[in-house]
């Protein structure tokens, strides 16, 4: 007479391709990127299972940078919470034609955990992200990257100048803007743009990602 | 790329391309530079290949996400609309449409920062004009409604929010599924339920909490011109309870007296 299933599948919901084992990277190499493109595309519909082999595909991703810009851990997990949701919700504003489904959802992460940053200067916050930042993230990190991907950008940050690295470095994971890096680093605003924007360049082409 | 503007601090916007694409730009600087990027094609070609080196460095910081939180992630999803693609036939014939602001998702309302006392008021206001829109409210008693509903909008983030947050579906007999998720450790539930069958006008559906502790009504819902109920919040979950639901009179009956066309163990 009645059914129940517990967990997130609705009944009936179709399980969709790639609902495989977890790739906690997301497909950093060759362009799987695209399946991840193809399964936002069945999330817009309201396939729940496609929403699951996204979770599975970027969520490692998501919460690793979001935790490195906001340290705390709690707020990291809501931040997440949100963005995969947000994920979900604005699938269907997902436009292949504009960049790769990963740097879509890394976009909005970004943006989320940066804005949570700046909206939170309060004393007390500061507080809790000097204490947190005591944590060696390197060691929280090794759980999960595969070294293939985390070696490759590593190669390519070692690849610039020391400026344009520590400019990718505190703006990218530090949530700072040009402003506060060029305080940061004692270098006039105009050559912090600058370094910025050559060291991105310098990146794509190193990793070999469309431009 | 050689036009050269006077007003951004004497350079060409361009060389902001960079510290946009990592957000580092307060937020007039990221409001200027938006203007600039929608009229200049090759600088959004640009930017979009940056987010692609920046998406990267997300992927190389990847670490386990804490556990429970897909558990929680999927089961918001399931009771959270999603927004509407583009119109294409709307696109067509307009090239910038003004949009009539989506309904606020009530669920992203809602999501609040369990820490941020002090954002949550601000939060709370935009929750109550979704929970209003959500339950359908109109003119008439909408104060007292939406005072209703600012409680009952803290409550449901609450549940849904709890780290021990569950998710279940339920089929419904006759047709129709409802939506749960359950916090024991907040002695509250919050469900949904959708396409139930049109019930003649003497009747309604009506909910119930049924277990050791006794049958309590949970709420009346008549589906009519709204073909979904919810969210709903039923406090005062207590252990054995089951979540049942009954066709009865429309007045609403003090115990179930119909047969159980739902019932979810809790």
């Amino acid at each position: 007479m009645t059914s129940v299933s517990p967990g997130g599948r609705p009944p009936g919901a179709p399980r969709s391709r790639g609902a495989g084992p977890p790739d906690p990277l997301g497909d950093p190499l060759g362009d799987p990127a695209g399946d991840l493109g193809a399964q936002i595309r069945l999330v817009a519909r309201g396939d729940a299972g496609a929403f699951d082999a996204v979770y599975e595909q970027v969520a490692a991703s998501v919460f690793g940078m979001v935790r490195r810009v906001i340290r705390d851990p709690a707020q990291s997990e809501e931040v997440t919470q949100d963005v995969l949701l947000e994920v979900w919700r604005n699938a269907s504003r997902f436009d292949a034609e504009r960049g790769s489904a990963t740097a879509w959802v890394m976009t909005l992460a970004h943006r989320r955990a940066v804005d949570r940053v700046r909206s939170v200067q309060k004393e007390s916050e500061r507080e809790r992200r000097t204490a947190a930042a005591d944590i060696p993230y390197d060691e929280v990190a090794e759980a999960v990257e595969s070294t293939l991907e985390r070696e490759r950008v590593r190669r390519c940050l070692g690849s610039l100048t020391e400026l344009q690295r520590e400019s990718v470095t505190l703006a990218y994971y530090g949530g700072y803007t040009y402003g506060q890096v060029a305080t940061l680093l004692g270098v006039p605003t105009g050559t912090i743009k600058t370094r910025m924007r050559d060291a991105l360049i310098r990146l794509r082409d190193c990793l070999g990602v469309a431009g | 790329m050689k036009l050269r503007r006077s007003k951004t601090h004497g350079r060409e916007p361009h060389t902001l391309a960079g510290a946009y694409a990592m957000d580092a730009i307060a937020a007039p600087d990221r409001a200027r530079f938006e203007r600039h990027l929608a009229g200049c094609e090759e600088c959004a070609q640009e930017i979009a290949g940056l987010r692609e080196a920046t998406a990267r460095l997300a992927a190389a910081a990847a670490v386990p996400p804490p556990s429970g939180l897909k558990e929680r992630v999927m089961a918001a999803a399931a009771m959270t609309r999603q927004q509407p693609p583009p119109d294409s036939e709307a696109a067509a014939e307009t090239e910038a449409p003004a949009r009539i602001p989506a309904i606020v998702p009530w669920f992203r309302a809602l999501a609040l920062p369990r820490r941020m006392a002090v954002a949550a008021a601000a939060v709370a206001s935009v929750a109550v004009l979704a929970v209003a829109v959500v339950f359908g409210v109109s003119n008439g008693s909408m104060r007292d409604q939406l005072n209703q509903a600012q409680v009952s909008s803290q409550q449901i983030a609450a549940v849904l929010t709890a780290r021990d947050a569950t998710m279940m579906t339920g089929a419904v007999a006759g047709g129709g599924t409802v939506t749960i998720v359950m916090s024991h450790a907040r002695h509250a539930l919050v469900f949904t339920a959708a396409d139930l069958h049109a019930l003649p006008a003497s009747r309604g559906y009506e909910f119930w909490l049924i277990g050791p502790a006794g049958d309590r009504p949970v709420t009346m819902f008549r589906p009519g011109g709204h073909d979904m109920l919810g969210p709903v919040i039923a406090s005062g979950l207590k252990a054995g309870d089951h979540l049942a639901l009954t066709a009865e009179p429309a007045g609403g009956a003090a115990r179930p007296t119909a047969p159980m066309m739902l019932d979810v163990v809790l």
